[in-house]
């Protein structure tokens, strides 16, 4: 899995994921699709007869717990969970993935570990290319690629970026710095995007703006805005690490909890490991790897946790085989 | 009950008329108060967000515009903040300059990059397509003109058709 690994920038950057919205000549958004007019889509966009690499499912094919494991490791949206009659194209590496019937007809996605928007551009914009081949996209001469939702005509597309800033939150610096990138066109939101706040101290950070800007455009500005906070979070770090104790007693104190702990709930375990990630980023805990950190960071969510077990859990039994799993993987 | 208009499908619409001080209570289907034009589903349920006069300085005036092809009113683009198909832009363009420059600081999109063969081809194409465009639309209209039974004017649409057709 791409989020196992580690790349450029992955001391502060967990993610990168560029998203296009597009849709299909013909049809009716979502919104107001039948299920007859959505099924017949789903058919048409499992006969694209496209290479062995990409695999088609409806969702509802999906088990639940597998469906919201893939919501955990931000995948997929919860939303197309929730509606009806949506579908999945995803590649064998996971790191293409298209949702269907959500929104929009199409929302074809590609993620890469660390700060990488342009090998994700690569690989999106070479998929979306061989779909435009094989199907009438709706574009419009005056407004551009034409989305249900009018924040996301233009170039529809998406860019957001995973960040880790817990030095700029400790300093007290993390409202200043997500008004600032706001001004900018930018918006900074919690980890499961949407009302959720920064929990970990993980924030997704994406462009507003789709319209009147071409995708290079808005590549070159996430990516300006972006790399300045990526260098004020190492800065803020290096302002801690003179502290060092005080900072390393609370990271070894998350550490050696995560390590010790028979019960231990997704909320704790997050906020622990957010401290074990700055640790393992600056060198403070030395004796694990920052693969091994984000991977679990993902693994303790509830859905993908029963997943590695393979078996559905109880709350309490869930809590308890958490804290299993965290010990195992740390010892 | 069974609809007073068709008699085969269940009364689900009340609707009261009021003749010389009777009244009198009716009972028809979704479909024939529809048809017969009793309901007006979309001003009944009236808009939320239509009354905020920054966006809609003066709109409220020019008659309700509905999209040929997905039926949308502008009351419900209003209502759910998204559009029922792409050819509602088309249908509404003239009232989203305005909702645009406020959503993104502009309203009109970049020229779209050729950059791929298959959209040069698409270029090439254009003229040809144009046409196939056209009398796509027409027979669209064909349709609606057809389920509306309104034939006389569906007839015109035909005769345009064909003549577009043997142009080919």
């Amino acid at each position: 899995m791409w989020y196992k690994e580690i790349s450029k920038d992955s001391d502060v950057v967990i993610s990168t994921r560029l998203r296009y919205a597009r849709n299909i000549n013909g049809y009716k958004f979502p919104n107001i699709m039948q299920k007859k007019e959505k099924e017949e889509l789903l058919n048409k966009l499992k006969s694209l007869n496209l290479s062995k690499e990409y695999n088609f499912f409806k969702t509802s094919d999906i088990d639940k717990i597998t469906l919201l494991s893939l919501v955990e490791q931000h995948l997929i949206s919860k939303e197309l969970v929730n509606l009806t009659d949506t579908g999945i194209i995803m590649n064998k590496e996971c790191n293409i993935v298209t949702m269907i019937n959500e929104e929009d007809h199409l929302r074809i996605q590609s993620f890469e570990s660390g700060f990488d928007i342009d090998k994700c551009y690569d690989n999106l914009s070479k998929f979306s290319n061989i779909l435009e081949s094989k199907l009438d996209f709706a574009i419009s001469d005056k407004y551009g690629y034409l989305t249900a939702c009018p924040t996301n005509v233009g170039a529809a597309m998406r860019v957001s970026v995973m960040v880790h800033l817990p030095a700029l939150a400790k300093l007290g610096l993390l409202s200043k710095i997500i008004d600032e990138a706001t001004s900018m066109g930018l918006s900074v939101r919690g980890l499961y995007g949407e009302n959720t706040s920064g929990y970990g101290n993980i924030y997704q950070i994406s462009n507003r703006q789709t319209l009147g800007l071409s995708d290079e455009d808005i590549i070159r500005k996430t990516k300006a805005i972006v790399n300045t906070i990526i260098s004020q979070e190492r800065k803020a770090r290096q302002v801690l690490k003179e502290n060092n104790i005080y900072l390393g007693d609370e990271i070894y104190r998350a550490f050696g909890i995560l390590k010790y702990a028979k019960v231990i709930s997704d909320d704790e375990a997050l906020k622990l490991l957010s401290k074990v990630r700055l640790g393992v980023s600056m060198k403070i805990i030395e004796d694990v790897s920052l693969e091994k950190v984000q991977s679990l960071i993902i693994d303790i969510e509830p859905n993908t946790l029963r997943t590695i077990l393979k078996k559905d859990l109880s709350k309490e039994e869930e809590d308890i085989k958490r804290a299993e799993h965290i010990r195992e993987e740390l010892k | 009950m069974k609809c007073q208009s068709c008699g085969k499908r269940e009364a689900t619409v009340k609707y009261m008329e009021n003749i010389n001080g009777k009244k009198q209570e009716m009972h028809f289907c979704i479909d024939c108060a529809k048809k017969l034009g009793f309901v007006d589903f979309s001003s009944m349920f009236s808009p939320i967000f239509t009354n905020i006069p920054d966006f809609f300085e003066d709109l409220s005036l020019k008659e309700e515009l509905k999209c040929p092809v997905c039926g949308y009113t502008f009351d419900d683009y209003a209502n759910s903040g998204m559009f029922g198909c792409p050819k509602c832009y088309d249908t509404f363009s003239d009232r989203l300059d305005e909702i645009f420059l406020k959503l993104h600081g502009k309203n009109r999109h970049v020229k779209l990059k050729e950059a791929n063969t298959n959209k040069k081809e698409y270029v090439n194409k254009d003229k040809k397509q144009n046409k196939e465009d056209k009398i796509q639309e027409l027979k669209e209209q064909l349709r609606i003109l057809v389920e509306k039974e309104e034939y006389e004017k569906a007839a015109v649409i035909r005769d345009k058709i064909k003549n577009l057709e043997g142009k080919k």
